[in-house]
């Protein structure tokens, strides 16, 4: 039994086998799985999913691969948890968390790469790629290492060493390109073009992406099954929006959860926003642009999927909105202060506008509301680096102690500490 | 060799016939494949078929003219 029938064109429709293509022969639109979802929902139950292991093959079913051979390093099923302390700081009261900094390479992309590379070896490749500047490089090079694979990641030369050693480590074969941000993009372009290797986010892209449906369908069901009424989804490309929306949609159409009302709305920072411009302006056409903002993970000039994330946004009612560098870093700060939970600049965009839609009246207070957070802080320390507590140093001594103490003390700082009693912080 | 490209135009070229203005200074056959216009932007996906430097060449006088020059998948890149 085949559960993939084709790909089909997001454009003209057109239908070609499921093989390594991303764009349609006839029109050059973008290309799609296309189910057999009859017998899909002749075969799943929330009974069959609940029984299996907490990561995201448990929704094999519905992923692109044929066989039950993954490779699989545990991710998804990540945290989820109703809101501590930053939901009653926003004046939310169904806010939830989910938190996909956790997965095995910290990021959200080893949903991706793991679909990816499963398919990339049903398709024959022995030699997987990705033109990356962080996260996909470090998920590609981990899953290529343990399925291996042959792996070239492609980065900008000048990225951070942070970020290349989160890559080099698992020993892939790194190539730094010498140039802006359009010559890296041209060339690899034509490097996918010319050499046959599983490029996973080029001619793979079809599969790939459809491994981010997985966080529609883990929020549905660790929500109880059933659909929230608001998601603020950080965007780069706008494929992880467009896929979370479609697996709730799936969800909805195999009668896992009862009905589907969710808004879905799209949050990136102000540097680097060509969607959310095109939500604003109500335009169909995503107008490039170059990125300047510290959110270099969501910094996409030209989206792939800009123009389905707008209809998606659209569609379901949602609103775009922007955070400029400041409301991304206190993002990050508010995050970790009231969840403890340490992310990078996107999920501190994410935050930023859950922000700005509660204040600007949004989201309601009594919407069930989830915020995703995609990836790590650990990854990019350097951009919260000078906004962050610093120690006071002092000598080994009892009395420089009691001194300092006195001195916080004094200045209120110990009290002003817990800021979530602070009226200072408290929003009117 | 025939190869795809994307096109964006911006608003103060979408009024200029930019592609018939190429096809008479660069010898390559072209042939529109998808187009989307407004009066703020325009996108065109167009098909060249010509020599590998006719083609370059034709890409570079698009891009001086002020055109942005894709490949068709977009980024590629990703964070």
């Amino acid at each position: 039994m085949k559960k993939i029938k084709a790909l089909k064109c997001k454009e003209c429709g057109q239908e070609s086998p499921p093989i390594a293509k991303h764009v349609c022969e006839f029109c050059f639109g973008p290309l799609e799985v296309v189910y057999d979802y009859e017998w899909i929902s002749s075969v799943i139950s929330k009974e069959k999913i609940a029984s299996r292991p907490h990561n995201l093959w448990r929704y094999w079913e519905l992923l692109p691969v044929e066989g039950q051979q993954v490779l699989s390093l545990n991710e998804g099923f990540t945290p989820f948890w109703k809101s501590r302390n930053l939901g009653k700081f926003l004046g939310l009261k169904n806010l939830y968390i989910k938190n996909d900094a956790v997965n095995p390479t910290f990021s959200f992309k080893d949903r991706v790469v793991s679909v990816a590379l499963t398919r990339s070896r049903e398709l024959g490749f022995d030699v997987v790629a990705c033109a990356s500047t962080g996260n996909l490089a470090g998920a590609v090079a981990a899953y290529g290492a343990v399925g291996c694979f042959k792996t070239f990641v492609f980065i900008p030369a000048d990225l951070e060493m942070g970020k290349v050693v989160g890559a080099g480590v698992y020993d892939p074969i790194i190539v730094g390109i010498k140039g802006n941000y359009d010559e890296v993009n041209r060339l690899c372009a034509e490097v996918a073009d010319i050499f046959h290797w599983a490029f996973v986010n080029v001619n793979i892209r079809p599969y790939y992406a459809e491994g981010s449906k997985t966080l529609g369908f883990e929020v549905a069901e660790q929500l109880g099954w059933r659909a929230p009424d608001h998601v603020v989804v950080p965007v780069a490309s706008g494929s992880l929006l467009t896929k979370i929306y479609k697996g709730m949609s799936e969800f909805h159409q195999l009668g896992l959860i009862p009905e589907l009302h969710t808004k879905i709305s799209a949050a990136q920072a102000q540097g680097c926003a060509p969607v959310v411009t095109a939500i604003k302006e109500h335009s169909e056409i995503i107008k490039p642009v170059i990125p300047k903002t510290i959110a270099k993970s969501i910094a996409i000039g030209n989206p792939a999927d800009g123009y389905y994330a707008v209809k998606t946004v659209e569609k379901t009612h949602g609103v775009g909105e922007w955070a400029t560098d400041e409301e991304i870093i206190e993002g990050i700060r508010l995050l970790a202060k009231t969840e403890g939970v340490f992310t990078e600049t996107a999920g501190g965009t994410t935050i930023a506008v859950l922000k700005k839609l509660k204040e600007s009246g949004k989201i309601a207070s009594d919407e069930t509301v989830v915020a995703f957070i995609t990836g790590n802080g650990f990854k990019t320390q350097e951009s919260v680096q000078d906004h962050i507590s610093k120690p006071y140093i002092i000598e080994p001594r009892l009395n420089e102690f009691r001194e300092l103490y006195e001195s916080l003390v004094k200045s209120k700082q110990v009290e002003e500490h817990n800021f979530l009693k602070n009226p200072a912080y408290q929003i009117k | 060799m025939k190869q795809a490209i994307d096109l964006i135009f911006p608003k103060n070229l979408i009024q200029d016939p930019i592609i018939y203005q190429m096809s008479k200074e660069v010898p390559v056959v072209f042939n529109i494949r998808r187009a989307k216009v407004t009066e703020k932007v325009g996108e065109i996906v167009l098909e060249l078929e010509g020599s590998e430097n006719e083609l370059n060449a034709a890409k570079k006088w698009l891009e001086n003219r002020g055109i942005k020059v894709e490949p068709i998948t977009h980024d590629t890149l990703e964070g």
